[in-house]
């Protein structure tokens, strides 16, 4: 039950934030790189999704799953994109997704004046809060009766 | 609340806006003065909000008393909490901590962006000395702070 990695999207395409505690496998590419093609793989499956869907699709795309992990996209209305790799088991990350954004993002990044828009975060507040709070994550959290 | 981060939001830009030098030349000097305009808003916002905190108070026994109200009601309105710790050497210096100043407790909880910090504590050095210039009492704050987010104001009253 592990997260994988996270990474946070603005909605022009900018990699803010970038955030591993079990990889074990690297790309093999400069972050960077590595952003924008995961930013273009996303924008392919949403149109993708956007098009295919055979009834109007409320929440567009959510997850994917491999045989090894599973990737949790969660889109606010602003066009934020919060994408986070997990193991196959792992529960209620939309509710993590949402925590991260509604608790840390808005309150260490949004309300800081020093994070400017549209750039890199590097405040180390943030990156603490992020850590810690998904060490504590309840991903093993007693299936949703 | 709603109402929180419109104060907080709006503060920050006035702060944005003067730091802005029109003129366009890049020197540390230039940030010192401009301050003190946003210090002067605060003292202005503090001078006005006194009198209403205040309508319905007795008039204060002495300056500590005053400095009390400062540190709890005061400090409430203002910031939703009450100051942590109050010293005095009861010569006129007041020293007013606060463990997690609002403008700081989002932006680092360390020595990250320390450099930043005199900026955003500008405002509330002039809110104190506002509020206290409405009570009769004309002082100098100064703020120091050495770790976020936690800062020191300090109040030294004049006498003439």
């Amino acid at each position: 039950m592990t997260i994988h990695n996270l990474y946070i999207f603005d909605r022009y395409g900018t990699l803010l934030y970038y955030g591993e505690w079990n990889r074990t496998k690297q790309s093999g590419m400069s972050r960077e790189e590595e952003g924008k093609l995961m930013y273009g793989m996303l924008y392919s499956i949403k149109s993708f999704v956007a098009k295919i869907s055979p009834l109007d699709p409320k929440d567009g795309f959510l997850n994917y799953k491999t045989s090894k992990y599973t990737l949790h996209c969660l889109e606010t209305p602003s066009g934020l994109k919060f994408i986070m790799n997990t193991d196959n088991q792992a529960q209620n990350t939309r509710e993590i997704l949402r925590k991260i954004y509604s608790e840390l993002y808005v309150k260490y990044v949004m309300r800081n004046p020093l994070c400017a828009a549209g750039e890199p975060i590097n405040s180390e507040l943030f990156k603490t809060k992020l850590d810690a709070f998904i060490k504590q994550a309840p991903l093993t959290a007693a299936r949703a009766s | 609340m709603a109402d929180d981060i419109v104060f907080e939001l709006l503060h920050s830009e006035i702060i944005n806006y003067a730091l802005h030098d029109p003129k366009g030349s890049k020197d540390g000097t230039v940030q010192e003065a401009d301050l003190s305009i946003v210090e002067y808003i605060g003292f202005a916002a503090g001078y006005k909000i006194m009198e209403r905190l205040t309508r319905e108070w007795p008039r204060f026994k002495d300056e500590l008393d005053t400095m009390k109200f400062i540190c709890t009601d005061f400090w409430t309105c203002i910031y939703r909490k009450q100051i942590d710790n109050l010293r005095t050497n009861h010569q006129g210096v007041y020293v007013l901590h606060d463990n997690a100043f609002r403008f700081l407790t989002n932006f680092s909880n360390g020595q990250q962006y320390l450099e930043y910090a005199p900026r955003f504590v500008a405002y509330t050095c002039g809110l104190i000395r506002g509020g206290l210039a409405n009570l009769c009492i004309s002082s100098i704050v100064t703020a120091e702070v050495q770790s976020m987010p936690s800062c020191k104001f300090h109040i030294q009253v004049q006498r003439t």
